[in-house]
């Protein structure tokens, strides 16, 4: 499992998630339709949760961050 | 003591305040933007806004999160304040979760009589065609206005029970979040105020607000939608407390599948009020900025062309169903809990198949999300979507059949006992049964493009809304009652009461559901005596007195069994629940030590089974 | 019976020990109570996401497969400002989760200011609030394009604002010193709940930029 908590960890999320919504303007702009626009959201919308809001921690133990 | 020393005091100062300011802010920036200066509905609405505001800071409600944000320290305090009667925290802030769910029942008893008169009213109108007294539009205010107070009084109701309850049930010592619980109080209090208010000006829609009607209405509806959504808020807000409790702090050995019955349904519940609520939160503002601001989500509106460049009346139905079909879940779920918690008692025996019981609250509501669209078969959407609405509403009949045969079974060969709250568990059970089986009538598209907004309907909701929550919910008052005061209610007035709601409460369902097949219009003042109703809706207004009356014989009971009723004991009903395991008022801390889970919650009459460990329990 | 009291649960996580019997018990009170207040923020969650989902199927009912004509440039800019402001945020709270506590100010504050600047860019063009420097062509009132654009954009927007007024609470009290290594759940609760409004922008961008061919409404 990737290494939630190191500062590189987060700005190679933040390269990620830039390239995905530069990849998402141009399913935009070749009509791609809803579906994957929608499902392209959920992607970037999952990564948010996971590495940036640590939603894991919801159910790990606390004091092993 | 101080008049102002009382919370309520303060916090209707703070609303007075807050309605002035809110005017005068709406008032000052008209002026500036060169506006008509005043302008009745935007005045009101800037004021009403806050009101609620100015009546949470007056009464206290928001001033610990206040000090966390300067990051002074807030002590939590326990029992009633130091230089004050005890009453006292009864009418102000108080952290304490009985003390929470004894306001949030009380309130709702209140509202429920509002409620009720209101209904009193109007029912005499219709005890005879023609106009006696009441006007179309009062008619229609009165009506409308019966809803939500009575929809409010159910959700409070709902708070109420559980507050009160499930934190004693899991042994905890308090809410997960008691400051957030006593804010989700409170915040009733102003919407309430709100409510009555709008009374002033009137609105004819009924509860469901359908525009374009509240979009043309008068300034009513603005009140009305913003002390919905304030009751919609403490919905949210307190629903998610219980959810953390429940799930964090039960106590050793209480598995989920441990917990009482009850717990489960109200975990349910407040899984719908958690997400579905917001969508009449949403709803209901929407309403409001396209009354204020013009802004057209649902009013249609055309271009030169003739295109609707505007909104959709139909956008406001999926929206409003959206929550409201599930809301009629969070009104009954809850009392279908306590008649699963009651019936083991009385009958002392298991509770038959915990396990689906349990199961059928959460099928339940999940299911209810998905058949919202039944009250629009006659809407004019798609018309594929009536085919599929109505094999989802016919679905929801499993669970719920899952619990009556629970019910059965757990009666079955049982040793019964009759005394109040047993009669009121198998009074619901009659009556829900009436509201259950009228549920399918008007879930086949078929038969509902009849039977749509006429009386069949209104007998159809009462029934389950008296099966689902009234009758439970008095069940509940008469069963822990000792538990809360000390003392037991009079048994006689109970039974009285009992016998005088019941069959009056059948004879006014049946009476509704057939001037509805007649056709009885619903929401309208007069009739035509060509119908042939008159005799029946007589039959409902007397049958409506007759229950009103044996309410107020409960309230009686109520206040006088709290100082002359005998004294209770810990446990006199023989429960296993851990509630009643403790002394009777339940004390301050209500339990002393933690309590530990041995065994399953229901195994009344199983010889050496224990519930709870070492306090005595389980003895049968 | 007196009122009396039982030890404060520090409310944001406070450096300083509460009153509690032994440094275990108060330990595992903090412990448990952070797990409680995490699962009660992420239920807040999960609730709101189905006020933000009901707005979402309003612009989905009224608009179908059309969408406003709204400046591209504008929307990649705010987008852009709302995820460089999510990593100065996480950035943030990983410093104070190594006690860095110069670091966290830094990039909180940092935070706030993109915040900020979103604000701004939703304020001037989006809503064209302000006519001498960008002309905006949509109204609340106008049509069904410019009602749920406000609508959802100022509900958007109503979470930025409260979320900039919950970094500045946060970083006030650092300041002052509150907080620490392993208790902070304050600054934790203020992280998520801003990386929550950039998950909503996540689904909003599409929604109201990209899903769609462009009408040309007539009035
Ligand atoms: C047992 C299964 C149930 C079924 C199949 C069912 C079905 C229906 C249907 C189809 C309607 C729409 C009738 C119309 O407007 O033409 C309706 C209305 C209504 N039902 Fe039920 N229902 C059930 C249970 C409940 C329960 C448990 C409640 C709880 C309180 C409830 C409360 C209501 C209310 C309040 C309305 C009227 C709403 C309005 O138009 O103002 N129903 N029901
Ligand atoms: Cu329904």
């Amino acid at each position: 499992m990737l290494k939630q908590n190191g500062y590189g960890i987060v700005v190679f999320i933040g390269v990620l998630l830039a390239i995905l919504t530069v990849v998402e303007y141009f399913m935009g702009l070749y009509h791609v339709g809803a579906t994957l626009l929608m499902l392209m959201a959920a992607l970037k919308a999952i990564l948010v949760l996971y590495f940036f809001m640590h939603v894991s921690r919801l159910w790990t133990a606390e004091g092993d961050h | 003591m101080r008049l102002t020393s009382l919370g309520l005091v303060r916090g209707l100062i703070g609303y007075a305040v807050g309605l002035l300011l809110g005017m005068a802010v709406v008032v000052v920036s008209r002026l500036l933007m060169g506006m008509s200066v005043w302008e009745a509905e935007a005045a009101w609405v800037g004021g009403v806004f806050f009101a609620v505001i100015g009546f949470l800071g007056g009464v206290g409600a928001l001033s610990d999160w206040l000090k966390w944000t300067r990051g002074a320290e807030t002590p939590l305090l326990h029992g009633p304040p130091a230089d004050k009667p005890a009453w006292t925290r009864y009418f102000g802030v108080d952290y304490n979760h009985k003390v929470i769910g004894i306001q949030y029942g009380v309130t709702g008893l209140f509202l429920l009589l509002i409620g009720g008169s209101l209904a009193l009213v109007f029912r005499a109108e219709l005890a005879d065609s023609g106009i006696s007294f009441l006007q179309p539009g009062t008619y229609n205010t009165f009506l409308s206005m019966h809803a939500w107070v009575a929809l409010a009084a159910i959700l409070l109701g709902v708070g109420g029970m559980a507050n009160y309850l499930v934190p004693l049930m899991i042994g905890a010592a308090d809410m997960a979040f008691p400051r957030l619980n006593a804010f989700a109080y409170w915040i009733n209090v102003p919407a309430i105020l709100t409510l009555l208010l709008s009374m002033l000006f009137g609105w004819d829609s009924g509860w469901t607000a359908y525009p374009p009607l509240s979009l043309r209405g008068p300034v009513g509806y603005q009140l009305v939608f913003l002390s919905i959504f304030s009751i919609g808020l403490s919905s949210i807000l307190g629903s998610l407390n219980i959810i953390v409790t429940m799930l964090m702090m039960r106590p050793k050995g209480m598995s989920l599948f441990r917990m009482p019955i009850f717990c489960w349904a109200i975990l349910a519940t407040s899984l719908i009020q958690l997400t579905a609520t917001q969508l009449i939160g949403q709803a209901f503002l929407m309403l409001s900025f396209e009354r204020t601001l013009g802004m057209p989500f649902f009013n249609p509106l055309y271009n030169a062309a003739g295109e609707n460049i505007g909104g959709q009346p139909l956008l406001f139905q999926h929206l409003f169903w959206f929550y409201s079909h599930p809301a009629v879940y969070v009104f009954v779920l809850p009392g279908l809990g306590i008649i699963s918690e009651l019936l083991p008692v009385f009958s002392r025996k298991p509770l038959f198949g915990y396990r689906w019981v349990a199961l059928s609250s959460l099928a339940i509501a999940l299911v209810g999300f998905l058949v919202w669209g039944h009250h629009m078969f006659t809407s004019g959407y798609g018309e594929y979507l009536r085919v599929v609405f109505m094999i989802s509403t016919l679905l929801v009949a499993v669970p719920t059949g899952v619990k009556f045969f629970s019910w059965l079974g757990t009666l079955w060969g049982g040793r019964l006992t009759f005394p109040t709250p047993m009669l009121f568990t198998l009074g619901a059970i009659s009556v829900f049964l009436i509201g259950g089986l009228s549920g399918p009538i008007l879930a086949t598209t078929a038969t509902d493009l009849f039977l749509h907004d006429t009386y069949f309907v209104v007998g159809h909701f009462h029934a389950t809304i008296f099966g689902g929550f009234v009758f439970p919910f008095f069940a509940a008052i008469y069963y822990w009652y000792p538990k809360i005061t000390g003392r037991m209610y009079d048994e006689t007035m109970g039974k009285l009461h009992f016998w005088l709601m019941t069959p009056g409460f059948w004879l006014m369902s049946l009476a509704q559901m057939t001037a509805g097949t007649m056709g009885m219009r619903r929401r309208i003042a007069d009739y035509d005596p060509a119908l042939g109703v008159e005799n029946v809706h007589l039959l409902v207004t007397i049958a409506g007195f007759v229950i009103a009356f044996s309410i107020l014989i409960m309230i009686y009971n109520l206040f006088t069994s709290a100082e002359i009723g005998a004294t209770a004991g810990n446990n006199p009903w023989r429960s296993r629940s851990p509630e009643w395991q403790i002394p009777s008022p339940a004390p301050e801390h209500s339990y002393a030590r933690p309590i530990a889970v041995v065994g399953e919650p229901y195994d009344y009459g199983l010889a050496g089974s224990k519930y709870i460990a070492s306090m005595g329990a389980g003895d049968d | 019976m007196a009122a009396v009291t039982t030890p404060a649960h520090a409310p944001l996580g406070h450096a300083h020990a509460s009153h509690a019997d032994t440094p275990h018990a108060d330990h595992d009170n903090f412990a448990a109570q952070l797990r409680m207040n995490r699962l009660g923020l992420w239920l807040f969650f999960i609730s709101e996401a189905f006020l933000f989902g009901g707005l979402l199927a309003a612009r989905f009912y009224l608009w179908g497969g059309t969408r406003p004509e709204l400046d591209q440039n504008i929307g990649l800019i705010v987008t852009s400002m709302l995820l460089v402001s999510s990593i100065s945020m996480r950035i943030a709270e990983t410093a104070m989760e190594r006690g860095n506590r110069k670091a966290f100010s830094f990039f909180i504050l940092l935070t706030a200011i993109f915040g900020l600047i979103f604000m701004g860019g939703v304020m001037v063009f989006e809503w064209g609030l302000f006519p001498a420097i960008y002309q905006g062509h949509l109204t609340p009132w106008g049509d069904k394009y410019g009602a749920i654009v406000f609508a959802m954009t100022g509900m958007h927007a109503l979470h930025v604002i409260s979320g900039v007024a919950f970094i500045l609470i946060v970083w006030n009290l650092a300041r002052k010193g509150h907080f620490s290594k392993e208790r902070h759940w304050g600054v934790e609760a203020c992280a998520i709940y801003w990386h929550y409004v950039d998950v909503v922008w996540i689904f909003f961008y599409p929604a109201l930029y990209l899903i769609g061919n462009v009408a040309h409404v007539t009035h």
